[in-house]
């Protein structure tokens, strides 16, 4: 709030990345690959002219690898793994003369053979991306991460629980399935923006990141510099959802900042976006076996899951995609095995569920089939196999404060479906958040209030809003009272990141000891760190997945137009569980938000490629949803409990919606099997019935 | 780096000068909807800009001899809104009113969209349905040309160099013309298939619009309706043939096979709209802002008619 009253992101006060400036700065623009798979033979930056610097492999021959889960990334590209990929950078006094320079950069190119599907780039033969991937590997830092050595995968998660070919023995319905994702686009308002500026061997950048700390670390490792000689700060972003994750545009920046001695500052362009960090891409096969009575006796996974040209979080992804794909039933034998696999397409990372919507689209339009071979309803076959209080997960971890059965029959309910189920369609998910990690906040005393120091960021989720009013519950104060510094790792204590829906959730309970630490300082400093504990092990899937889970579910109702395809979607309903409420209001937008994403990713969205070149690089060819393909009704609802703890819910809600719009149309005996669900595809599954019949 | 220049002529006549002198170097701006995102990713770096916003005289809707006169300046939205078009022309207004958002309308110009000649528009079709002209002026003087000779393919149309488009006429429709916008995607999108239907002069004119180079008519299909009633039948047939003789091309929002099959629905949809045959209709529209979209008697029964004649 500004002093008028009004919200500084409509008086204009608010600052974002893109409004970033330092005296003297440059302006960078970047030379990038125009092939999918290319060595770099030689490099002309002599025509960039006198006013410009130019970047070019020679400049960045001492920095290092990097990466947040394997280090495989390079500040510039020797060799071009994806379209798109940066080779050489210029700075020039405005925008625009450094788009020119960078037009001028004549790069020679030797193409090598590329690979641009998940399945393919694992099959003997296939082009290797990085054929030291293992070294590389060895080198990560955050996550166990097992590559297979001499192939594209940089990563393989597996689970194992019970004894699988013994559970399909018992089965006496097996259903098995395939279905595929593409790649999409974040697209948020702001695009990737940063300021990056040397002093006396320090070096600043100022940035839209979720991941201040991390990128902190990752720049270490490049440059070779002790993290505190780095110092990240960070801005409110105009949005996000996964895509200012880790290194992505600073790395470049910092080192053109070193060679011009100058400030420097860039601004992606759109097109840029869609060629800087997507969606994974997915292939996922589904076996499930049963008894006749619905109980679930057997399920295995096999994901292919495209990380594109750099691992980036693939890993991470691929492994909570893997145990997401579980859902949240009582099994007792499972097999997941996912693959986190290079190919040469744009470097695919974070998105909003990051993973759990891929394999929560297969996992849930599998039950539905599995219930029609029962003859039970898709509803009571997921009721009968629910994990409830004190079961066992797959990973083996006991299950608290457990929702699914609530979420689920909230949804059911919402669109009545009991009565008549016809049309309709149901999803329930279970999905965790990051685990191991850690918080932590600080609280001062300031002339009218209290100013909070962290490292979370605010990217139009309600971060700031969320923390002031548990602020102000737990100091007595008006919400208003409390400032929010801007997150700065020189002075914010540190965070993992701002991701995975955790922050309301970690944060909490942070301040809350902050203020606990401050009560004891005579009333002037506090400061609070929250650690959850655990990881799974990579190899068997055991151990600690989440140390608290979202849970959540999506009902809708659609009508076919049987003649176009043309699919109408009456109603969705979203449903959250989200323990204790902070933020009412901002809660009610989260969710509207990822359920209206998950809109988009179910009906509309998909990046094209041909060649690996993006073909709708733009957001005229690239469909968003729009205010009109709301549905006809449009309904959530947050499920709280008494005495219960913050749950995270900023992407709960997302990943159930293909699914129940899949399921929805399933009952009207149209099957697809691969998002998005366009018109043509809808009108394919109708010839397919007529097929059948 | 050279900066853009820009020409603001403030009379017609001073922009015909204009264009005379400057031709194809200077690029004519109306709107800037579609030129703005050519230059935004590159495709387009014009030197000079011949802007049209200040040219009054581009700016009237009025009807002459019983045509609607739409000054090449008109906006979608004024097309949209006006009360005369709404009340005389109510195709035309929807076919104007249904392009992307509002916030797009408001910029888009009827002379634009004629000129840009974009194949998945939707207002052309509809105006070559109506029978329309386009006022082309240049040195020598003005010529009127048909939609179907105006659009020459992939955004090329029969505008000079020296020449600008002032004007589009439309005759007087007779009632019940229909605009029909499939989308494949979003409520924003631009159409998958357009299909424009009227009757001027006891002649149908059926338009097919975004499914190939320049917006479809075929006469010779279209002669069929001469030699019957407008009925189920009838409409069935003109769609068959319409979706036999085209050639769609293949884009995001459709296949070719997935569009023919889509123009052989949405024909006969049009046509059973022109002839009142009943049904099938699809009411698409908003009331007091939530959307209704209801089609009679629930789930679709093909061929079911109204009865009586
Ligand atoms: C997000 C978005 C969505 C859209 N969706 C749709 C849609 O659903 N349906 C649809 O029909 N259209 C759609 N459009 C297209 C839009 O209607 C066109 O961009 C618009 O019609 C162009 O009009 P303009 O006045 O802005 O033209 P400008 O961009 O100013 O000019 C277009 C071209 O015409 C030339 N020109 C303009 N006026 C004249 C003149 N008087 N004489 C000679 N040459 C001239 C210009 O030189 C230029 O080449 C969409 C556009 C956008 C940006």
């Amino acid at each position: 709030m500004s002093a008028s009253g009004l919200d500084a992101r409509v008086t204009g006060q608010l600052r974002y990345a893109v409004d970033a400036e330092r005296p003297g700065m440059l302006h960078a623009a970047f030379v990038r690959s125009p092939h999918a798979h290319a060595r770099v033979v030689s490099i002309d930056a002599t025509a960039v002219g006198a006013d410009c610097v130019a970047l070019t492999g020679e400049d960045v021959a001492d920095l290092r690898r990097y990466g947040c889960q394997v280090r495989d990334e390079h500040v510039l590209a020797a060799v071009a793994r994806h379209v798109g990929d940066v080779v050489a950078a210029v700075a020039a006094p405005t925008p625009r003369a450094a788009r020119e320079a960078a037009d001028r950069v004549e790069v020679r190119y030797e193409e090598l053979p590329a690979v641009y599907d998940p399945v393919e780039a694992v099959e003997p033969g296939a082009p290797l991306l990085h054929p030291d991937g293992a070294h590389s590997a060895g080198e990560a830092v955050s996550i166990g991460v097992r590559p297979l050595a001499g192939t594209n995968a940089c990563h393989r998660f597996r689970l194992v629980h019970g004894d699988v070919a013994a559970g399909f023995g018992d089965a006496e319905v097996v259903v098995q399935r395939a279905y595929r994702t593409p790649s999409a686009a974040h697209a948020p308002m702001e695009p990737h923006a940063a300021v990056a500026e040397w002093e006396d061997e320090r070096l600043t950048i100022w940035t839209g990141t979720q991941t201040p700390f991390n990128l902190r670390a990752d720049l270490a490792v490049a440059f070779g510099l002790d993290e505190e000689r780095i110092r990240i700060v960070g801005g409110t972003m105009g949005g996000s959802f996964g895509a200012k994750t880790f290194v992505r545009q600073e790395a470049v920046l910092a080192a053109l900042a070193r060679k011009a001695g100058r400030p420097v500052k860039v601004v992606l362009d759109r097109a840029e976006e869609f060629v800087t960090l997507n969606r994974h891409p997915s292939v996922i096969r589904v076996r499930l076996g049963a008894r006749r009575d619905g109980s679930l006796v057997a399920k295995e996974l096999d994901c292919w899951v495209d990380t594109g040209a750099y691992a980036d979080c693939g890993p991470g992804v691929a492994t909570k995609l893997g145990y997401a794909g579980v859902g949240p039933y009582r099994i007792p034998h499972v097999r997941v095995d996912a693959l986190a696999i290079y190919t040469n397409l744009p470097p695919n990372g974070a998105y909003r569920g990051y993973g759990a919507m891929q394999s929560i689209w297969a996992s849930e339009r599998t039950m539905d089939v599995l219930a029609a071979e029962v003859d039970l309803s898709p509803l009571e076959l997921r009721r009968r196999n629910l994990l409830r209080d004190g079961d066992r997960f797959a990973t083996g971890e006991v299950m608290h404060d457990v929702q699914f059965e609530r979420c689920l029959q909230a949804a059911a309910d919402a669109v009545d479906y009991e009565r008549d189920p016809r049309g309709k369609g149901l999803c329930v998910l279970l999905k965790g958040m990051q685990t191991p990690s850690r918080a932590a906040i600080s609280v001062q005393r300031a002339p009218v209030g209290y100013v909070i120091h962290t490292a979370a960021t605010e990217m139009g989720q309600g971060m700031r809003r969320s923390l002031q009013l548990l602020g102000a519950e737990l100091l007595g104060c008006e919400p208003g009272q409390i400032e929010i510094a801007a997150p700065d790792t020189d002075t914010s204590p540190y965070d993992t990141r701002t991701t995975s829906s955790r922050t309301t959730h970690m944060m909490g309970r942070a301040l809350e000891e902050a203020v606990r630490d401050l009560r004891t300082n005579s009333n002037e400093r506090g400061y609070g760190e929250i650690r959850n504990e655990g990881g799974l092990d990579p190899d068997s899937g055991q151990g600690i997945a989440s140390t608290h889970w979202h849970q959540g579910a999506a009902a809708a109702r659609v009508t076919v137009d049987e003649e176009t395809g043309k699919l109408t979607v009456d109603h969705l309903h979203g449903v959250a569980y989200a323990g204790r409420i902070v933020n009412p209001e901002g809660a009610a937008l989260q969710n509207e938000g990822a359920l209206l994403m998950g809109l988009g990713t179910t009906l509309f969205e998909a990046i094209e490629f041909a060649d690996g070149q993006v073909a709708n690089a733009n957001l005229s060819d690239y469909n968003l949803p729009a205010t009109g393909d709301l549905p006809t009704r449009f309904t959530h609802e947050i499920i709280e409990r008494e005495g219960a703890d913050v749950h995270g819910l900023g992407e709960t809600v997302l990943p159930p919606v293909p699914a129940a719009i899949g399921n929805a149309l399933f009952s009207l005996g149209l099957d697809v099997a691969e998002l998005p669900i366009s018109a043509e595809r809808v009108l394919a599954a109708v010839d397919a019935r007529r097929e059948r019949s | 780096m050279s900066a853009v220049q820009w020409l603001e002529p403030r009379s017609l006549a001073e922009a015909g000068e204009v264009r005379a002198q400057r031709g194809a170097e200077a690029t004519v701006l109306a709107g800037g909807s579609f030129l703005g995102i050519l230059m935004n990713q590159g495709f387009l770096s014009p030197t000079c800009l011949l802007s049209l916003r200040a040219v009054g005289e581009l700016r009237g809707i009025t009807v002459r001899d019983g045509e609607l006169c739409l000054g090449a300046m008109v906006t979608h939205r004024q097309v949209e809104r006006d009360e005369t078009v709404r009340r005389d022309w109510p195709a035309l207004a929807r076919a104007f009113g249904i392009v992307a958002s509002p916030r797009v309308r408001n910029q888009a110009t009827v002379g634009g969209v004629l000129a840009d000649a974009d194949y998945a528009s939707d207002p052309p079709a509809m105006l070559g349905a109506l029978g329309a002209r386009a006022v082309l002026r240049g040195p020598t003087g003005e010529r009127e040309v048909a939609i179907d000779e105006l659009i020459l393919g992939f955004y090329q149309t029969c505008i000079a160099d020296d020449e600008l488009l002032t004007e589009v006429r439309v005759p007087p429709a007779e009632p019940g013309a229909v605009y029909r916008k499939f989308r494949s995607r979003s409520s924003e999108d631009r159409p998958c298939v357009a299909v424009a239907a009227a009757r001027s002069g006891g002649a149908l004119r059926v338009v097919v619009g975004a499914c190939a180079e320049m917006p479809q008519h075929y006469p010779d299909i279209c002669a069929l309706a001469a030699e019957g009633p407008l009925d189920g039948a009838m409409a069935r047939e003109i769609a068959r043939r319409y979706a036999e003789r085209l050639q769609p091309l293949t884009d995001a929002r459709g296949s070719a096979g997935y569009r023919r099959r889509i123009v052989a629905v949405e024909v006969r949809r049009a046509l059973e709209e022109l002839g009142g045959v009943g049904g099938e209709t699809l009411v698409r529209g908003r009331q007091g802002g939530t959307l209704v979209r209801g089609r009679r008697g629930g789930t679709l029964v093909r061929g079911r008619r109204r009865a009586g004649p």
